[in-house]
Order: C-alpha cells, then structure tokens, then sequence
C-alpha cells in the first residue's frame, strides 16, 4: 500500500492516476475501433447468404461419460449436415444421475424455453409428465405417420405414456444382468450359471473358498447396495423374483410383504451370512466399484447393467472372454426379474423450436443413429429392429439375449413421486442389509412412510 | 491532514450543508441496498411465504395451506433425524476445527526457519474444492484399496479390513475428520489475523511478571482474540450447518439414512418438484442457523468486544 506524507503528494498520485486511465480509454477505444471497422468491411465483402426459411437453434441437454458426449457430438454434426436449416447446440450435464435431473429441474419449473431436447433416465418420466414439462409428441408422430412398432410395447406403454399421451421415446435400454466367470465355474466343475438364489450361494461359497486360498480380495457375489437409486433396482429384483412387488397393481403400497421379508433378509445374509459379498456392499457398491471389483478378477458373479459387457471385454480387461452374461437368478417357486433401466428423449413443453426438436428427435430415433449406440457404445437400443441387423448380430452376439430380457424388464413405479419412494426405498433396505433394522421392522417402517408420501402427493 | 483530503475529495455539488452531504451518503449506499434486496432480501422473503403453500409441479394449482408444511416437516422422523445429525455434526466438526485452527494459528505465528512455506501448506486443504477432497477422502476410506485400510492392515492394528463408512457413529466420525482436515486452515487465517493484532508487549510484561507459556495463552491470548474466535465460530457453525456435498460424495447418507443433513434432506425434495416443502426445509435451516448465531452473539459477548 502507498504511503503518502502530505496532500500534495495525494493530489499528484490522483492526478497521475486519472492521466494512466485516460490513457487506457483512449487506447480500448482506438481497438474498438480498429474491430468495428474490420468485421465492416469484412461483412461488407462477403456476399449476403440466402436467408433459409426457417432457421433455428435447439439446445439438447445431455451428460455422461466422455466417449458417450463424443458420440453426441457426431450425432449433433451429422444432424446438421442433414438440417442445414437448424442449428443444435449441446448443453453438456454432468456424468451423475441426479446431478442431471436437478440441472434439468431448474430450467422446467421455472418454464424456460431451452433446452429444447433433453434425455431423461427412466425413473423420472412419470413425474416430468405430471409436472407438465414434457410436450406430448402424438401429434408430431400422427403428422408424420410415425411408426411406433419398432419400439418396445411394454416401455412405450408403461414408462413413456401419461395419461394417454406419449410424453418420451426410449433412446436406450437398460436392464439387470448377472455377469459369471465362466472359467471359474469350469474349474469347480458348474457347467451353467445359477438359476436360483441358493445355487448362487453354493456355487459362490465353493469357488470363494478355493480362490481365497491364492487371492484373500476375492468375493462370492458383487452387487449394489449403498444408499443410492441402484439399491432400489437391485431391490426390485430380489423381490420380483420372490413374486413380491413394491405398489401392487392399483397402487397400494405392499412392500412389507412376507416375500419382500423373506427377499430382503436373504440379501443381508449375502453379505453376513453366507459371507459372499463383501462388507461394503452398502456403504461403497454402486456400478462401478461393482464392475471394477469383477474386472479386476476379484469376484465370480456380478449383478449390472449392459454396459459393464464391452468393457469386461475390452482389451486390457484381465477377465476378457471369460464371462458370461445370464438372466438374474430367482427364488424356489420365483421367475427371474431384471429392473428396467435406460435414457428417453423428451421434448420441452416450453420450446419455440418445437418443430425443429421433433427433427432431431427423429433423428436420434432413427436406425443408423440407434445402430451406432449399439456398434460405438455397446448401448442397448430402444428400437427392437437394430436387434436384428446383421452388422450389430456380429459386433454383439448376445443382443439376441438381451432382447428377451428388455421385453419381460420390470419398470420401477410410474408414479411421479417416485423420487420420494425411492429415498425412503433406499434408507430402509440399505438400514436392514447395513444389519441396522431387522428386515421385517424396516420393511413395515418403509410401508408405513410410502402409505404417507402417497396420501401427501395425490390429490 | 485526513480532515482536508477527505473534504476535497467530496465533489463541490454535495460540499456543504448537511443535507446534500445525507443525500451522498445514500448515493454510496444504494447499489449495496439494491444488491442486498434483490439478490437476498426478495428471495429469502419469497421463500418465506412460499413454505406456507402447496407448491409441488405435478399437483397443481399452487395452493395455501397455513403450517400444515411445517407440521409434516416436525412429525417426519427422517427429517428429526436430519436435524440431529446435522447439530451433532456441527457441534464435532467446529469444536475440532477450532482448537486445531488455533494450534496451526499459534504455530505459523511464531518466527522460524521456512515459515512461509508452512503457511502456505497448513492452507493447502482448504484452497481444495470440496468435491474434490470428498472423493479423495472416499479413497483414503475405501474398503479394498483405501490408504487407511493398507496403513491398518499393515501395521498389523487390524488382521482384516475396516469398513469405515460401515456403522453410523464410523460414518459420522469419518465426515468429521474429512470436514476438520478441509476446515481447520480457515479458522487458522482468522486466529492468525487476530494474533498479529495482539501487541508483543504485553507477553514481554507478563514474561517479566512470571507468566508461564500457557497461562500467557489463556490470560491474553484468548481474551483478545474472543471478538475474532465468534466470528469465526459463526462463519464455520453457519457453513457445517448446511453441509452438503462430503456428505454427498462420501456416504449419499447411508448407512440407512444416519449421515443424511438438512441439506440433503431439502434437496430431494427440491428435485421432487416440491418447491413448498422444500422452502419449509430451508425456513426451518434458516432458523436453526439464526439461533446458533445468536446464541454465539450473546455468549461470546461480542459487541462488549467490539468496543475493546
């Protein structure tokens, strides 16, 4: 700091100062002036393009990991080389599911007009389409002479349509695996992955103890449970496939079922019991430390989405063309049950670009920009006739698998506060299996709070 | 000298009466009084009223419903539960975030060798942004591969890994440190500001007098620097009362909902699109922290030592 020892010498600083500045002024404005004059006269050469008839900018929102944003961008570039005409800019989301619904949740509520285009995961449809933030595409699609068949009926219908008006289209299809290794299942003498859950636990416990001999890292079984939305689907199918179910089919709350019980204690004894998953199965188990830890050869079953596949396979994987991919096992008396998953594209009700949005969105509907998700990114894709091409058969032969899966996948409740379920869903289940609550306390607890948060949130 | 400079500077138009002089100063003042009300005042206002609606998206029309929102905020036994961790949180998380930034504090206050290097270290934690040290703190925890289990394991303190983030009280411990380790240097600059106010003469007179090193602490130390630990209680109990994203990154608020804060808790009803209920949550934070501040107000007796 400036010291000064007389007003004079004040007044000389400020003078000088107030010198310095004019001297900036001038020289800001001299280049002001100097690029004014320039994008003239260059604006002046170029000849007048010829103004198209209806130009428009659409913002597409979407996030995730890089190589899925560069796919995007392909995607954007050959758009509008299709579209001269329209202009998409790429509003980048972060990688993280909720993350992605908040940034989302801003602009909607407070009626903005962009983005125009957005994906949405599976569970948030039904309360975007009661918040009344999503254009109905009925009439885009009966404009055009749309086909719908191509898509799956079950999704359209369950996780897509509210109140009788398609609100989504499915862009990709998500749902539970169970992941094997099949070399190790060779060695102890299985010949074909588990159907039930006790033959999961067998299987597990004999390979788990061989392995740990030369590997102490080694785990039975690999699945999510941390308090997060992945709990729930993973819930889901536990309980599916005991023949139990969260809301029943009029909506009634019954997940303190005895099945549910019976479900939820057997995923607790995976982890104290039968000692097959590991302790932090519920404070640390999301996706990737799950596919992580059966990559890095630490475990013999897996249970995850589509994507973990390519990567398992990839080629510094130390486990590729060792595994397998199966449907999840089942209870005694069970059916397996895989919890739906996946990313829909949604129209903006707010958008002055509705015409232009719904190109796009037929774009990325359309066969080639689906093959690629399959062919680049190992994605699944929402329209059923890509499983049939012979390109995407060769590159991922067990598609053919898949699809079967896709078609019987259990939707988590369309209701649109399934947010709120889904918390009170992940504290309860992620207390029992943590060995907080007894299963059926915290079952009973979990009906009691979703009985509330319906009565809250209808009517 | 002051006097004269600070007259001429004064524009000739406002020189004079007491009038035009009262008429600058509110001049100066109203782009504060404009940023203050528009970027603060109106929100906190619309939140207020709004905490008195039902205002959910996919419920419409936006209707007012009285307390019933705070009525169901006070019998939800997950919020209550939120609401507890978050005070037992604060309370940790300051205490030990004081008398650690006080040691820093009085450490880099003395003269040695490399001072300022170890300046800039102690500050290292903080200049981090949270997330970032949030997930470095989720490795330092992990299960598998995590520093803390190797050091544990290795040492033989442990014949099996930790699962540290495992059972409430591991959990609620494990976000302390990692708050503490973040936090501490911040209290370290205030204390450090506020040791450097405090005139060596006095340690001289007390060493002539007899004083030991600690009762010079507690004598003259602490007494001056009360005006400056408030403060800096208020900044920190204000900021751990909203904890949010360690939390976040850390345990998502498991296991079964015992790390969740107020924070976390208004989140997901913001993300629900219940705009009314989620106001309600931020009303009732906002009191919270009112009365934290006020109760450090009075107890540090902080306008007495504004006065010192």
């Amino acid at each position: 700091m400036k010291k000064f020892s007389s007003y004079n010498e004040i007044k000389k600083f400020l003078r000088e100062v107030i010198f310095i500045r004019a001297k900036i002024i001038k020289l800001a404005a001299t280049v002001v002036v100097v690029i004014l004059l320039t994008t003239i006269s260059f604006t002046g050469c170029t000849k007048p393009v010829e103004k198209p008839v209806e130009k428009a900018t659409i913002v597409f929102a979407v996030g995730g990991a890089s190589s899925e944003v560069d796919y995007w961008h392909g995607v954007i570039d050959k758009f509008q080389t299709a579209n001269p005409n329209i202009t998409v800019d790429l509003l980048l989301q972060p990688m993280e599911t909720e993350t992605r619904m908040q940034t989302l949740v801003t602009p909607l509520s407070g009626k903005e007009s962009t983005p125009d285009v957005f994906l949405m995961d599976v569970a948030w449809v039904g309360q975007f389409a009661a918040s009344n933030w999503l254009a109905p595409l009925d009439d885009f699609i009966s404009k055009d002479n749309y086909d719908l068949s191509v898509f799956f009926k079950k999704t359209l219908d369950f996780a897509d349509s509210y109140k009788g008006k398609l609100r989504a289209l499915p862009v990709y299809i998500d749902s539970g695996l169970l992941y094997y290794r099949k070399d190790l299942l060779n060695k102890y003498g299985y010949n074909t992955p588990p159907e039930t859950w006790d033959d999961l636990v067998k299987m597990a416990q004999k390979v788990q103890e061989g392995e740990r001999k030369s590997n102490s890292n080694f785990w039975g079984y690999v699945w999510q449970g941390k308090q997060y939305e992945g709990l729930v689907c993973d819930f889901l199918e536990f309980i599916v496939s005991n023949g139990g179910n969260i809301l029943d089919q009029d909506g009634n709350p019954v997940i303190n079922s005895q099945n549910n019980v019976q479900a939820v204690t057997f995923m607790r004894d995976l982890i104290n019991k039968y000692k097959i998953s590991p302790p932090n199965t519920y404070t640390e188990m999301t996706e990737e430390p799950v596919r992580t830890t059966f990559q890095s050869g630490n475990a013999l079953f897996e249970r995850n989405w589509p994507y973990a596949w390519g990567l398992h396979n990839a080629d510094d994987s130390p486990v590729k063309g060792e595994v397998g991919i199966a449907p999840l096992p089942h209870f005694a008396g069970g059916e397996s049950a895989a919890t739906l998953g996946g990313w829909h594209i949604g129209m903006n009700i707010y958008s002055k670009n509705q015409d232009a949005a719904w190109e796009f969105i037929k774009f990325v509907e359309s066969f080639d920009t689906e093959k690629g998700f399959a062919m680049n990114l190992g994605w699944n894709p929402g329209r059923q006739d890509v499983y049939d091409d012979p390109d995407v058969i060769a590159k991922a032969p067990y598609l053919k698998d898949l699809r079967a899966v896709f078609i019987g996948a259990v939707p988590r409740p369309g209701v649109p506060y399934y947010t709120k379920l889904s918390e009170a869903i992940q504290r309860y289940v992620n207390s029992a299996i943590a060995g907080k609550m007894d299963p059926k306390d915290a079952l009973d607890k979990a009906q009691e709070e979703i009985k509330t948060i319906i009565a809250q949130y209808t009517g | 000298m002051a006097e004269q400079g600070h007259r001429s500077i004064i524009p000739s138009r406002f020189r004079g009466s007491r009038a035009t002089e009262e008429r600058f100063a509110y001049m100066l003042l109203a782009p504060v009084v404009i940023l203050v009300g528009g970027l603060i005042l109106v929100p906190v206002t619309g939140t207020f009223i709004k905490s008195f609606y039902r205002d959910v998206a996919f419920l419409p029309p936006v209707k007012f419903i009285g307390v019933l929102n705070y009525k169901r905020l006070l019998s939800d036994i997950h919020f209550l539960q939120s609401t507890l961790f978050t005070v037992l949180f604060a309370i940790a998380a300051v205490l030990f975030e004081t008398v650690l930034g006080m040691f820093y504090a009085v450490v880099i206050n003395e003269k040695f060798r490399l001072r300022g290097l170890m300046r800039a270290i102690v500050l290292i934690p903080w200049a981090i942004p949270t997330i970032i040290s949030a997930k470095t703190w989720s490795l330092i925890y992990n299960f598998n591969y995590g520093l803390l289990n190797y050091v544990f394991t290795h040492l033989h303190l442990s014949s099996h890994p930790i699962n540290w983030l495992g059972t409430s009280a591991s959990a609620f411990f494990s976000i302390v440190i990692a708050d503490v380790w973040k936090t501490a240097p911040f209290m370290a600059i205030l204390f450090l500001a506020g040791l450097q106010s405090v005139p060596r003469e006095l340690y001289e007179a007390a060493e002539v007098d007899g004083a030991s090193l600690s009762k010079q602490f507690f004598r003259i130390t602490l007494p001056l620097l009360r005006p400056v630990i408030v403060i800096a209680l208020v900044f920190r109990t204000i900021d751990s009362l909203r904890i949010f994203d360690l939390i976040y990154v850390l345990t998502g608020g498991g296991p079964g909902g015992s790390t969740s804060s107020v924070s976390i808790y208004g989140f997901k009803s913001y993300i629900l699109g219940d705009f009314g209920y989620g106001s309600t949550v931020s009303v009732f934070t906002f009191l919270l922290i009112f009365l934290f501040t006020v109760f450090y107000l009075k107890a540090g007796r902080f306008s007495e030592g504004l006065k010192l």
